[in-house]
């Protein structure tokens, strides 16, 4: 039975791949709006080969370590201080918790008007949209520290200071790694925005203008290079949480 | 014993021992706030302990011994009373009093070593000093071959010591103790006590040691203080005059016996007493 469950899992996706290369060359539907996988194999060897994919990886991935980086560094800062100190809860909770519900994607307009098509913009929404994710995960880690550990780092007198960057933000480093993992798919589905609402290079500017151009085999390369980025992101990422929380 | 040990324990006894008082509780009384109105956990407790002596508060659960410990160790603040140690008044958890929770409560992201040497290091001790004296207790405890492991590869036993080495890093005068060894099966715990006597015998800190197990209590200690529940109350100040070294054969002696058969006694007129209170 494992067996066969084995054998299945594998054929699964060339199986998908001889599906759809049959339905689009069957004529049922148009094979202009719906290239078979060949097709768009080709468009994605033409994109590698004229260098393009290149530049628009690089600039699609400097836009999200970027915006990523500063949204959870500054994610965590606010996390530790709101969750430890009331007073900075008491300050800043409530604006964040306005902030928070409201889409990143509906601030593009907003983003255009302030900082028009530069890369700031861009980087700028990634951030808005990794910041209250790992603030909210490091906020709620940091109450859920057992509190005797608080207590035994108190009896040894461990300073202030030392108390935030060593016990603090270990005692919640379970719950911040699960709030940065949540927050790279959240920097990509940014990334699509933030592309659309205009850009000269990126793999979301390259779906947008083959779309443009009805070039549909390079739209779905585009999607598949998306999604590839986006998997090794995630799996990278968990490789890296793992070692993070080593001492579980 | 290492040279810096000598040092801690020529500390403790430079002054005349036998007159210095280490802990000071004068009329501490401690009150919570609960749904139900104010709960009495201590009502007007004192007692005095001095330097180098081993003294156990002995008593039912819920009669307010720990928040006693707590109290001296700073995260409780009486109600009225005063508590000093060392001469002066305790206004919150400090580095001179050590503690031992009943659960170990070690770092978990920090190694045996680094949990051990934490305290000097927070005390502005060099990472080397810091090292030295966790290596000198970790051999003390005999982990000599876990200094690197992790708290969650150690067993229940193992953690505790560790917990009771970490405690002891910055020098405390005072170590305080909360059913340290509560959690442990009998086996486990009954080495626990031996060696935990045998270490005080080494370092000689003034220690308080929570317990509601009247073997473990006059097994450990030089004086035991029966505490009395709802409101906690000192019901007696019992001298235990066992010989040391003790040796868990001690539970044979007649001294031994006289001294349980004293503190049953005392515990059963007083859950009789509040028994029919209630009824």
């Amino acid at each position: 039975m494992r067996r066969l469950n084995t054998a299945i899992s594998i054929l699964s996706i060339p199986l998908f791949f001889a599906l759809w290369e049959l339905v689009s060359r069957s004529h049922v539907v148009n094979i202009i709006l719906f290239p078979p996988p060949s097709v768009v194999a080709v468009a994605m060897l033409e994109w590698v080969k004229s260098g393009q994919f290149a530049v628009d990886l690089a600039v699609s991935v400097t836009r999200v370590v970027i915006g990523f980086a500063l949204g959870a560094a500054a994610g965590v800062l606010f996390g530790l201080l709101t969750g430890r100190f009331q007073l900075v809860s008491s300050l800043f909770s409530p604006i964040f918790h306005i902030l928070r519900p409201i889409p990143p994607i509906a601030f593009v307009p907003i983003v255009i008007l302030w900082f028009g098509l530069s890369e700031t913009g861009k980087i700028f929404l990634v951030f808005w949209g990794v910041f209250f994710t790992v603030w909210l995960t490091t906020h709620i880690g940091v109450q859920k520290i057992d509190s005797g550990l608080i207590r035994a780092a108190l009896m040894l007198g461990t300073p202030r200071r030392q108390m935030l960057t060593e016990i603090v933000l270990f005692g919640a480093l379970p719950y911040i790694v699960v709030g940065l993992r949540t927050a790279v798919s959240i920097s990509f589905y940014t990334l699509v925005a933030a592309e659309l609402a205009g850009t000269f290079a990126g793999i979301v500017y390259r779906i947008e203008i083959a779309q443009q151009n009805l070039q549909t085999g390079q739209v779905m390369g585009g999607l598949v290079a998306l999604g590839a980025v986006s998997f090794l992101a995630d799996r990278g990422f968990a490789a890296v949480t793992q070692r993070l929380v080593w001492w579980r | 014993m290492t040279v810096q040990l000598a040092a801690h324990r020529a500390r403790i006894e430079s002054e005349p021992a036998a007159a210095t008082i280490e802990i000071d509780v004068a009329d501490v009384s401690i009150v919570f706030n609960s749904p139900k109105g104010q709960v009495v956990a201590a009502d007007r407790v004192s007692f005095q302990i001095r330097r180098g002596e081993f003294v156990c508060l002995l008593g039912p659960s819920g009669c307010g011994k720990s928040t006693v410990l707590n109290t001296i160790a700073g995260f409780e603040t009486p109600y009225s009373g005063t508590v000093r140690v060392a001469g002066k008044p305790v206004t919150g958890p400090g580095p001179d009093r050590g503690m031992v929770f009943q659960q170990p409560h070690l770092f978990p992201w920090k190694s045996v070593r680094s949990n051990i040497s934490h305290g000097p290091r927070a005390q502005g001790k060099p990472a080397s000093a810091a090292r030295a004296i966790a290596d000198d207790l970790i051999a003390m405890i005999g982990l000599a071959r876990f200094a690197d492991a992790y708290p969650h590869t150690l067993s229940g036993g193992m953690q505790q010591r560790v917990a009771i080495a970490r405690a002891l890093a910055n020098r405390p005068g005072v170590l305080l103790m909360d059913e340290p060894f509560g959690a442990l099966d009998a086996q486990t715990r009954i080495v626990m006590q031996e060696s935990l006597l045998a270490l005080w015998a080494q370092v000689g800190t003034t220690i308080v040691f929570v317990t509601h197990d009247i073997d473990e209590a006059i097994f450990l200690a030089d004086r035991v203080l029966l505490m009395s529940a709802g409101p906690g109350r000192i019901l007696r100040d019992l001298r235990i005059d066992l010989p040391r070294p003790r040796a868990s054969e001690i539970v044979l002696d007649p001294c031994y016996v006289a001294l349980k058969k004293e503190c049953l006694e005392l515990i059963r007129a007083e859950s009789r007493q509040a028994f029919e209170q209630q009824a």
